[in-house]
């Protein structure tokens, strides 16, 4: 076993299955550590004019679309926007359920593919995990928004004040708080640990200030066999802890609704079919990352390949249906049961002025992925992913935005039903914070390497090819 | 060896196999397993380097972690109500299932923040001052740093450039 990857003991007659295995699979196709390293450097380098222009069109609608929109919004106060009674919560959370849900997947497509030692996963997990942090940045920031008189916000934390104001601990809002400040300090730590050693890397290849950064950042890491036990440990602990965690996080928010007398929010299913839905949207919005970190980044064609998409597409098929089965359980027992509030808030929904809606979700997250990602050559199409990764994310917006408004619109008393329209204001803080992750991502792709390139070396390590009677096939080794 | 005069040096390969080899032949000079260590850009485990298993503490962390913040987490719960009681219509002071919810998650906030400190700690990070290193590590080589009596230093560099090494020199500690 060498340190840049075994030679495949093969004969000559099994020299065109190997090249097609090299092609395919980035595990069985491995460079010098060397090359690696300087394809993703390179990478993080290029800061071509599409780079400074695409940051700064962001960079101004973060400016003027998020906080722009928002501090007129403080100025002016709450009646700037289109909440009225009695849809009191209106675009904010469901920019706020919608942006839990993108932060999902990136955990889940980590945690969950380390914890099954899925060797596909290690190109992207970095990519993905970013994806958490970011949504979560995101959605941090709609309860503020969505308080109105943002400086109070510390009236939500329990210590005992000269207020006389104590919130109730045990209130479902600050469960919200403690879950989605759980989450984001663990997704964060759970991105920074397996990055330490690529800081490292980055600090060997850096001059300047960005050694000094980046050996700041490295903290003195040198890749010793110490090292590496406490961190690959440390690894293992958090894909394990960081699951339950992250199901709890979208099961909390699902209870925000769920735990309410409001007909239609009401329902026990709520908690698993919130989660899925996250993880559908949230895997949805990983392929469409990987389609443009691939597009539009050096070199990223040797690390995210057509293997990686077809991998994601199923995935998404899979929690597709599971988001119809949850989906239907909500809906039929509604239907079945008969309650004429229930059926007024359907009735809404299904043959409502803004029924379009209703159906065009299904459209979104039913058909199109089940009448396209059966299809391998579909789900091993990048740009095709994007598309419809991006199809599954408007659907998934829809759903949030139905459960949030439509459902407040019609309440259990006639005389108190209405209608909400989002304002311009509201409109413009959806776009900032849309703007906002992308923003960050963006930057970040400069800031860090995408790739965890040690972990690639270390999968390429492990995989070979091997003949078995006249078949040659992939062979992976234990090597942790 | 502590009577003789000592310095540390570096080795570089390219090959775990010779890495392995180079590791046995210290141990033939007399250099103990914690005077060498084996630094490399990707994990290797002890099993493929021949050396005894490093012991990691970051799960007994984690678990120590994990049990005080459920402690926190009881006393927040049932404590604070006690102090500030809030009576809410028709419901307990010490509502079990809400308790529930908020224990699980301060407690797995509690594990997972015990476990990021656990490798910091149990790897004394972060830690700015000198230390004996080469670029070449995060290049793909394997590095073997050990420190040898002087008077035998050049029969293992010799040793060790027979048993594959790129190049074997005497370093001195600086800044990464």
């Amino acid at each position: 076993m060498t340190a840049n990857i075994p030679a495949i003991p093969l004969g000559d007659a099994h020299h065109d299955a190997e090249a097609e295995y090299r092609e395919e699979h980035l595990m069985l196709d491995p460079r010098p550590r060397e090359e690696m390293n300087n394809m993703v450097l390179e990478s993080m380098r290029d800061k071509s004019l599409s780079f400074w222009v695409t940051a700064g069109v962001l960079g101004m609608l973060v400016a003027v679309a998020l906080f722009g929109a928002w501090g007129y919004m403080i100025a002016n106060g709450m009646g700037v926007t289109g909440i009225r009674r009695p849809v009191f919560w209106g675009v904010f959370i469901a920019n706020f359920v919608f942006w839990i849900g993108i932060s999902h997947a990136g955990t889940f497509v980590s945690a969950i593919l380390r914890v099954f030692k899925a060797e596909f996963r290690r190109p992207f997990t970095r990519a993905a995990e970013l994806m958490t942090t970011f949504g979560l940045a995101a959605a941090g920031l709609y309860p503020l928004i969505h308080l109105g008189r943002t400086w109070r916000f510390y009236w939500m934390i329990p210590y005992p004040n000269q207020r006389w104001l104590w919130p109730n601990f045990h209130s479902p809002l600050v469960w919200d708080m403690i879950a989605i400040t759980t989450y984001l300090l663990s997704s964060t730590m759970y991105l920074y640990l397996p990055l330490i050693p690529d800081l490292a890397m980055a600090r060997d290849h850096s001059e300047g200030w960005a050694k000094k950064i980046y050996g700041w950042l490295a903290m003195g890491w040198r890749g010793t066999e110490a090292e590496f036990r406490h961190l690959n440990t440390a690894i293992n602990i958090f894909a394990f802890a960081i699951i339950p965690v992250m199901f709890s996080v979208h099961t909390i928010v699902a209870w925000d609704f769920a735990v309410s007398k409001v007909v239609g929010w009401h329902s026990t299913v709520f908690g698993p079919y919130f989660v899925t839905g996250a993880i559908l949207s949230g895997v949805s919005a990983v392929t469409m990352v990987l389609a443009l970190i691939r597009g539009t980044m050096k070199n990223m064609k040797y690390f995210i390949r057509p293997e990686h998409f077809d991998a994601l597409g199923k995935l998404v098929l899979i929690f597709s249906m599971s988001w119809g089965y949850f989906f239907f359980n909500d809906f039929n027992l509604e239907w079945y049961g008969g309650e004429a509030a229930g059926h007024a808030v359907m009735e809404y929904h299904t043959k409502g002025p803004l029924a379009w809606i209703w159906y065009g979700m299904l459209i979104a997250n039913l058909i199109i992925p089940w009448a396209t990602l059966w299809n391998k050559n579909v789900r091993r199409n990048p740009w095709a992913m994007f598309v419809i990764g991006f199809i599954i994310n408007l659907g998934m917006y829809a759903e949030r935005y139905m459960i949030v408004t439509f459902v407040l619109s019609r309440g259990r008393m006639p005389f108190d039903w209405g209608w909400y329209k989002p304002s311009l204001v509201e409109l413009a803080i959806s776009l900032g914070s849309i703007a906002l992750f992308l923003f960050l991502y963006v930057v970040a792709s400069r800031l860090i390497p995408l790739v965890p390139v040690w972990e690639v070396q270390e999968g390429q390590l492990a995989h070979t090819l091997r003949k078995i009677g006249r078949a040659t096939v992939i062979s992976v080794s234990e090597l942790e | 060896m502590s009577e003789k005069s000592t310095h540390a040096h570096m080795a570089v390969f390219a090959k775990i196999d010779h890495i392995a080899e180079a590791l046995e032949r210290l141990r033939e000079f007399g250099i103990q397993e914690k005077d060498m260590s084996v630094i490399s850009g990707y994990p290797i485990s002890d099993e493929m380097l021949g050396r005894p298993m490093v012991w990691s503490n970051v799960p007994k962390i984690a678990m120590g972690g994990f049990i005080g913040a459920f402690i926190i987490s009881i006393a927040l719960n049932w404590g604070t109500p006690l102090l500030y009681p809030i009576h809410v219509g028709g419901q307990p002071l010490l509502p079990v299932p809400p308790t529930i919810i908020l224990t699980f998650e301060i407690s797995m906030l509690g594990l997972m923040l015990s476990t990021f400190l656990g490798v910091l700690w149990e790897s004394l990070f972060p830690s700015y001052g000198p230390k004996i290193y080469h670029p070449d590590v995060s290049h793909g080589k394997i590095g073997l740093v050990f420190t040898c009596p002087d008077d035998q230093c050049a029969a293992i560099h010799k040793a060790l450039t027979e048993a594959g090494a790129e190049w074997v020199r005497q370093m001195e500690a600086k800044p990464l």
